[in-house]
């Protein structure tokens, strides 16, 4: 490890590539910098570089993605990142598999907030094939969005003490969430992969006691948020690392797609709920916040106000609550419910022609729709070819997590490499849906 | 049934007109070959010559500022004009106007104009794209593979891509008992030759040169 050598690697005796290999190989576009890692190379101004691997398998990745990360003393002076570890092919399975049948796949993109996920697909379908849930069903969709939205942000601004130091914070975070995922457990049975809506409707009605469910967390949840932000806003250790790191600005936030809070708190006023109502968003009043500053700090703030208005939506949303039926009223799309199924002909007949491989919901031959929903991460868009066929001729994704992960090689380029773990913490992204 | 014949009636009447389309400059507005409309969203349809053109004009000039998505559509075995279709989904934020534009493509699946330049998330969905179709996005900086491994041979989401089949594993021996024996049975050959020979490691070294790393 003599620096007057040049180059010398951490372990004695590694052959060292040749100094042409090094200058190919440490441009940007070339990926193969594993067997390089770990190694110090001279540059002009006699100062020294180091390539570190940052993941896959680090607590701080929150899920599995690289990060490759060139040093120069403890400043990041080039970033690249590998991602794809948790590839499923859930586009290509989408193609072999019907309408109905890919509502399951959506739970495990972002599987902190399924829920969303099998909102944003249905909605998408639904609107392909031009039908309306009843009000009720919109309703609940929209109640339980939103605490599937609050459960998300809770978890982020938990991980993101942790990943600052500040452990408890996680832990108090897992606790408040534990609200969630028991109402998300009486409605459905699953707490996190919850395959709840169905094309035009939702899998079966609420039970009876969901008011009082939905009543008490919203007398129970809000002092548990102000805990929580008591514990970040006020403490300094938190604000030192988070204020002015990983700074945004609009036209660049624009520019590189980024949506949802990690948009918003850089002065992005865009949210899908208010822009493109769907599920009937547009009846209940609420605010979008949004920040301008664009720094790691902002991204909480964001994620805790937008706790407030969710709160706020649900509020509405259970004082209007409609009576009725959850599940659209033509079943030639929609199942119809189970009890029918086993006592009548011709519920009967409608299940069979909708399982049925060959049969099924067939949208019209060519027809094509984008339709985005607002997920916590921020736009979930679903692109949807029908080929008049029971499965789509293709489904293409647009995850948040991914415009959202794409400017971060960028944003942690020239900030320190404990810099870099504050921001992949505060964009929050999800290696499921980032990979899908 | 009727909803079919509605649209039917729809696509036989006049090109219906959008305000986007309109307020294109007649070159670009000829460029554009037919407009679709389903569920009252609009897609304009284009060859891939002239996407570069109307992106530009769509950025620059009707200030379409937030490009949503980049995605393609493969028509294999179908009646259409070429096989591929680029997808485009821009938003105008001011007035939350939202476009499609769908570029045709041949084939060959080269040619088209990266516009990483005018929007950078269009570096990654043209990424993606690349790896996910083999379609190759000129100029694009960093056209590497995303979500693959690097080494990958296929485009997983062409339609000549196999879901089914026996599988990686059977690529491998493995021991299957037979009567009392444990017996190594051959492994399989299985086609890993997938799509339209753009996989092999020649077309991927070809890439890499042609988009230009420089840019940064």
């Amino acid at each position: 490890m003599s620096p007057a050598q040049g180059k010398s690697s951490f372990k004695e005796g590694t052959p060292l590539p040749d100094a042409a290999t090094l200058d190919r190989e440490f441009d940007r576009g070339s990926r193969s910098q594993d067997h390089i890692a770990g190694i110090f190379e001279e540059s002009d101004d006699d100062s020294q570089k180091l390539v570190m691997n940052f993941g896959p398998q680090h607590p701080a990745t929150h899920g599995t993605l690289r990060n490759i990360f060139t040093l120069e003393g403890e400043t990041i002076v080039h970033a690249d990142v590998e991602i794809g570890f948790l590839h499923t092919g859930f586009e290509k399975l989408a193609e072999h598999m019907t309408y109905q049948q890919w509502v399951t796949v959506t739970d495990r993109m972002n599987y902190l907030s399924a829920i969303n996920n099998n909102v944003g697909f249905s909605v998408a379908v639904e609107k392909l094939l031009g039908i309306e849930v009843p009000p009720r069903c919109a309703a609940l969709r929209v109640i339980m969005s939103e605490l599937s939205r609050i459960a998300d942000h809770v978890l982020c601004v938990g991980l993101q003490g942790m990943d600052l130091g500040a452990f408890s914070v996680m832990l108090w975070a897992f606790e408040k969430r534990e609200l969630v995922y028991d109402i998300i457990e009486a409605i459905c049975g699953a707490r996190l992969t919850t395959s709840w809506t169905r094309i035009g409707g939702i899998m079966r009605d609420v039970p009876e006691f969901f008011p009082d469910l939905i009543y008490q967390f919203l007398d129970d949840f809000p002092p548990l948020v102000e805990e929580l932000h008591l514990m970040l806003r006020g403490n300094r250790i938190f604000i030192d690392r988070v204020k002015d790191v990983g700074i945004v600005d609009r036209e660049t936030a624009l520019s590189w797609g980024l949506s949802g809070p990690v948009g918003r708190s850089s002065g992005v006023d865009r949210d899908v709920r208010r822009d493109h109502p769907y599920l009937g968003y547009d009846k209940y009043d609420f605010k979008i916040p949004v920040q301008p500053e664009g720094d790691s700090l902002a991204r909480y703030m964001q994620r805790m106000e937008e706790i407030e208005q969710s709160l706020e939506i649900i509020r509405q949303a259970m004082a209007t609550l409609p009576e009725g039926e959850v599940v659209h009223d033509d079943f030639k799309t929609s199942l119809p419910k189970k009890h029918a199924v086993h006592t009548d002909m011709e519920s009967l007949i409608h299940h069979f022609k909708l399982v049925m491989l060959g049969h099924g919901i067939r949208p019209e031959p060519g027809a094509t729709i984008y339709v985005a929903t607002e997920a916590p991460c921020g736009e979930l868009g679903f692109f949807i070819a029908s080929d008049g066929t029971d499965t789509p001729a293709r489904i293409r994704i647009r995850p948040p997590s991914l415009y959202n992960f794409a400017i971060y090689p960028r944003m942690v380029e020239g900030g320190m490499v404990s810099d870099a773990i504050a921001i992949l913490s505060s964009i929050h992204v999800i290696a499921g849906e980032l990979d899908r | 049934m009727t909803k079919k014949k509605n649209s039917n009636d729809d696509s036989k009447g006049p090109v219906p007109s959008h305000p986007v389309l309109e307020a294109m400059p007649a070159a670009l507005r000829e460029a554009v070959l037919s407009v679709e409309v389903h569920q009252g969203q609009t897609g304009l349809v284009t060859r891939v010559e002239s996407v570069r053109a109307i992106l530009e004009h769509l950025r620059d000039d009707q200030d379409f500022d937030f490009l949503v998505d980049v995605t393609a559509l493969d028509f294999l075995n179908q009646d259409t004009e070429e096989r591929f279709q680029v997808i485009y989904i821009l938003e105008r934020v001011s007035d939350l106007t939202v476009i499609r534009l769908h570029a045709w493509l041949p084939e060959d699946a080269s040619g088209v104009p990266s516009v990483f330049d005018l929007w950078d998330s269009a570096r990654w969905g043209e990424r993606e794209c690349h790896d996910m179709f083999g379609i190759v996005f000129e100029g694009n900086p960093d056209l590497r593979r995303l979500l693959m491994p690097e080494d990958y041979p296929g485009f997983p989401l062409l339609k000549d891509y196999p879901l089914a089949g026996h599988g990686e594993r059977r690529r491998f021996p493995r021991v299957v008992p037979v009567g009392d024996e444990m017996i190594e049975e051959e492994p399989l050959e299985y086609p890993t030759s997938i799509g339209r020979g753009m996989h092999t490691p020649e077309y991927i070294e070809e890439v890499r040169r042609e988009s230009s790393p420089g840019e940064e």
